[in-house]
């Protein structure tokens, strides 16, 4: 059963991207509803359906969550019909989490490409939150074009900060005439910069297609396969290890995962 | 255990009373397990072959609603769904149907429990049915069990004479559900039963499960997936009629412009958009990946996560495959080193 | 069987073709399709009264096209075919999803075969079809085989089935259909094995808008079996494959077989009888009768 939440702003990212920021209509469940950086939830528009995205908020920012949806199909397109004071639905929060906890005292190298910066944001915020337990800090972004970055107002913040590496890029024929950040692809800008790989933890997300190229990338430059963390997004429907459709091999991915280490990528089937 | 006998005659009368008193009655006909409403449709035949459909929609049924949702300028009301559970008697099921709840209770209640599935499944009484009769395509005594398992019934009826059961008490719960028809029992011979179940003929053990679980560990990437994935056309005829199969689709529907219901409907990894993307990744594009899923799902990751193997050996998939694509010989045939699954 | 084994082999060691559809036995009395690409494995090849399978909806799918292109070159494709299969190859030529070219028919002299696998061979099991084929002799292929038999004399059944059901009173018809269709637990078997249901995207996989719900309760089930009927209509060619794999039991073929009648009664035609003619989907014509849609 989920809950009923109102759409208290509506944050237009993209052309095809969009913000919500959501509050539960109750407020017990409000104060009750905690989650864990990299966890997801189930987000319906009633009549269409439900949609899975990541919490992109940081858990430690309480009173409302946040989740950000490119435009796809069914269910993500009667989403952006809803207007602010309108009601979703929200069932979650599912799936592990990143252990932030084991991440102390090390350097945190974060890279996301299109969407997957939505889930980074809210390990990467979360972070923030706690920035002296940390090493140092470096974000690689990379969208197709500079009108597909998504944050930009949070990206401006983060650049001027000191204490952190913003590296955001855009794919070639993508940069606009006044674009000051890189060009390229993810996996080359990686290369181009090679971050410190020693006591090194990488949080990766984005597309398929990224991911492969950008993990042997990652291990010529001699991260550690427990080193990287990545999440999987597979086709889900129930969230619960019920509906049996986002299974690789005998893993369920909305239990077992989203957050995943390469080293256990590895051994699973290749069935993603 | 506990063993009596019980007259065909009795028994009808047990089965009278539990219609009369507003409980569903279930039995196995040729297309599908079918709700008695006259007792003189009651066939129980030991030597009838599994239906072509299992009984898996009275515990999971094919499409049912979770919630109901109104909508209203802003706001958004929800509906709980009082789930029907009536009490389902299920006489004469077979063997290897018996067990088939209690092989997806697994699934239904790690971590999360479905309320939905365990509420019914809670409501089932049992009545299993010795079987004395096989075809090519059953292989229960493949996947631990047997055409005289008890395993999954509550009750089990094994036919001494032509108008006498020997009627075994497995469960409490079957205990419960006959004591109020005590007096309809008789004291029952164990001997006299053990005897003819052994007799009973068993078809010969077509593979050892746990071979077939090593091979699937080693042989992700095997060519046999191609040969069988070419012929397979794609339906969800083998997930919708067997007994074990779970998969499921959550969908909205409206039935008017504010109101409608949310609708949980059986889904099937043979369906090539059963784990499409929406950016349009599919991985699992081709069909023998998606029938290696249907195979290692059913012979080593059901095991893995819940040490059975999620099949009952009823062979009602292969009986009823437009391409008669026949689970038992794949299975079988995966150690040889034929290219294909051929014999 | 010795002359379909020699012509399938030949034609593989040739060259000529990359791969041979053909049957296989699998027991006494039953057998099932098998895509044959070596010239030794022909010897499993088969043709007789329990060749129920229509091959025909193996010639669209991608899978099997591919097994036609082979470095960079383009083979034929064979495939053995009962007289009434060919009708359904002769279709999928004129809705162009096929080239004649590409195929290599081997059709034979067929005197029928049974409703389902398991049954004798006699009057009594003979498919339905089968009693009113007009063409035991194939209306095209590149290979005959078989002798000519006398097929055994049946009843049909079906057409009574048709009248008895077109005698009902409106409302005892529309409960006929509703109990049937209410059985339908939507596997789509009988889409999938219709050589005809060949859309990359059916219908009932768009959800943008959603026209079949895909809930298997009356409505939605209504609106997939009217759905396909329709589709079907004037273009199915009695193959009865549907109606022999539908688990759930439902006389499909008494619908299709109805919508054949109808077209026939109404434009003269029958899908997948001859290469001249157009399709009656695609060809509008200002003279056609109207009746059906007033
Ligand atoms: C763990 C996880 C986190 C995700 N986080 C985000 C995010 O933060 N932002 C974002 O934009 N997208 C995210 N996605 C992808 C997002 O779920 C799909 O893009 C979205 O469901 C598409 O829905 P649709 O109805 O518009 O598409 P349709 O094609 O109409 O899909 C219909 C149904 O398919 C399912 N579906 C289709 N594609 C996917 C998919 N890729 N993953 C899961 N279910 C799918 C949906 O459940 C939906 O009910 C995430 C996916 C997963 C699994
Ligand atoms: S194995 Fe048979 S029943 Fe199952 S999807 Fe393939 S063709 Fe359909
Ligand atoms: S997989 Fe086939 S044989 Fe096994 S339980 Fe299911 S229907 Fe029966
Ligand atoms: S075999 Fe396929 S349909 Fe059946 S339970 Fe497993 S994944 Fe689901
Ligand atoms: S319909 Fe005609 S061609 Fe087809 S199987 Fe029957 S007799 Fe043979
Ligand atoms: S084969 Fe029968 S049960 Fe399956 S979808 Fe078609 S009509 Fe429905
Ligand atoms: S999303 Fe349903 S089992 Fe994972």
């Amino acid at each position: 059963m989920p809950h009923t939440a109102e759409i208290k702003e509506i944050i237009d990212e993209s052309p095809d991207t969009r913000t919500f920021r959501l509050r539960f209509r109750d407020a017990e469940t409000n104060d009750r509803f905690k989650f864990k950086a990299g966890q997801f939830a189930e987000y319906s528009a009633f009549g269409d359906g439900e949609s899975t995205f990541c919490i992109a908020s940081s858990p430690t920012q309480r009173n409302f969550i946040e989740c950000s949806f490119k435009v796809y199909g069914k269910v993500t397109q009667s989403l952006r019909r809803l207007n602010k004071g309108d009601t979703i639905g929200i069932r979650g929060p599912y799936g592990n989490w990143f252990p932030l906890e084991d991440f102390k005292e090390k350097n945190l190298l974060f890279i996301a490409g299109g969407i997957g910066i939505a889930p980074v944001r809210c390990v990467f915020n979360n972070v923030l939150d706690l920035r002296d337990e940390f090493k140092n800090i470096t974000i690689i972004y990379g969208a197709r074009s500079v009108s597909d970055l998504i944050y930009k107002q949070e990206i401006k913040e983060w650049k001027v900060r000191k204490d952190i590496k913003t590296v955001i890029t855009v794919d070639p024929g993508g940069e606009t005439a006044i674009w000051d950040g890189e060009v390229g692809f993810v996996p080359a800008v990686l290369e181009k910069i090679a971050p410190e790989s020693e006591n090194t933890v990488v949080i990766l997300c984005g597309p398929p297609v990224m991911i492969k190229f950008t993990l042997p990338v990652l291990t010529g430059l001699g991260f550690k396969d427990e080193e990287i963390y990545t999440t999987l997004e597979n086709r889900m429907k129930c969230g619960l290890g019920k509906c049996g459709r986002c299974n690789i091999g005998n893993v369920y991915v909305c239990k077992d995962g989203p957050v995943f280490t390469y080293a256990e990528i590895k051994k699973l089937p290749r069935e993603f | 255990m506990d063993e009596k006998i019980i007259s065909r005659v009795d028994l009808m009368k047990i089965c009278k009373d539990v219609i009369d008193k507003g409980n569903t009655l279930l039995t196995p006909g040729a297309a599908d397990y079918y709700v008695v409403k006259d007792i003189s449709d009651i066939i129980l035949d030991t030597s009838a072959l599994p239906s072509k459909i299992s009984h898996k929609s009275y515990v999971f049924p094919r499409t049912e609603p979770v919630l109901y949702y109104k909508r209203s300028k802003n706001d958004v009301q929800l509906i709980d769904i009082n789930i029907d559970s009536k009490k389902i008697v299920i006489l004469g099921a077979k063997p290897c149907d018996a067990n088939s709840i209690n092989i997806m209770k697994h699934l239904f209640n790690w971590d999360h429990s479905d309320e939905f599935f365990n509420k019914r499944a809670n409501n089932f009484m049992v009545i299993g049915l010795m079987c004395s009769h096989f075809d090519e395509y059953c292989f229960c005594t493949s996947v631990r069990s047997s055409p005289v398992s008890e395993k999954g019934s509550d009750l089990f009826l094994i036919p001494v004479d032509i108008n006498n059961y020997a009627l075994k008490i497995i469960t409490e719960k079957g205990k419960e559900f006959i004591s109020p028809y005590s007096g309809y029992l008789k004291p029952g011979d164990e001997k006299n039963s053990k005897l003819i179940t052994e007799n009973v003929r068993q078809p010969e053990a077509a593979f050892d499960s746990s071979e077939v679980y090593e091979w699937l560990g080693e042989n992700f990437e095997s060519p046999k997936w191609e040969g069988v994935g070419n012929l397979c056309l794609s339906c969800a005829q083998c997930a919708f009629v067997c007994s074990v199969c779970h998969c499921f689709d959550i969908t909205d529907e409206d039935y008017s412009y504010t109101e409608g219901r949310r609708m949980k409907n059986w889904d099937g990894c043979q369906f090539g958009n059963f784990t499409l993307h929406a950016s349009g990744h599919n991985p699992r594009d081709i069909q023998s990946k998606r029938y290696r899923q249907r195979v290692n799902h059913k012979f080593r990751y059901y095991v893995d996560r819940f040490g059975e193997i999620l099949c009952t050996g009823c062979g009602r998939c292969s009986r009823g495959c437009p391409v008669s694509i026949d689970i038992k010989e794949i299975v079988s045939n995966c150690n040889d080193n034929q290219k294909e699954f051929l014999k | 069987m010795n002359e379909l084994i020699k012509h399938a082999k030949e034609l593989l060691e040739k060259g000529e073709v990359a791969a041979v559809i053909g049957y296989r036995q699998v027991s006494e009395k039953r057998t099932k399709p098998v895509i044959i690409t070596e010239p030794e494995e022909t010897r499993a090849l088969v043709f007789n009264e329990y060749c129920l399978n229509n091959l025909a909806v193996y010639l669209t799918k991608a899978r099997i096209k591919l097994l036609g292109r082979k470095n960079n070159k383009s083979f034929k494709l064979a495939i053995t075919a009962k007289p009434c299969d060919v009708h359904s190859i002769v279709a999928l030529i004129q809705e162009n999803q096929i080239d004649r070219d590409k195929i290599h028919i081997i059709s034979f002299n067929c005197h029928g075969v049974v409703k389902d696998f398991g049954f004798d061979f006699n009057g009594d099991n003979l498919s339905s079809k089968c009693i009113t084929c007009e063409t035991h002799k194939p209306l095209y292929y590149d290979k005959l085989l078989g002798e000519v038999k006398e097929t055994p004399q049946a009843r049909d059944s079906a057409l009574e089935r048709i009248k008895e059901i077109e005698r009902m009173p409106h409302n005892e018809r529309f409960e006929f259909f509703r109990s049937e269709f209410d059985k339908c637990i939507k596997c789509y078997a009988c889409r999938a094995v219709c050589p005809l249901c060949y859309c990359q995207r059916c219908i009932t996989d768009k959800t943008i808008p959603c026209w079949i719900e895909t809930s298997s309760h009356q409505r939605g089930n209504f609106a997939w079996n009217v759905i396909r009927a329709f589709h079907l209509s004037g273009r199915c060619t009695g193959c009865g494959e549907c109606d022999r794999v539908c688990p759930a039991d439902i006389p499909l073929s008494l619908i299709n077989r109805k919508m054949t009648i109808e077209a026939n009664n109404l434009f003269s035609f029958v899908s997948g009888r001859s290469l001249e003619t157009p399709t009656l989907v695609g060809s509008f014509n200002e003279k056609d009768n109207d009746e059906l849609f007033m």
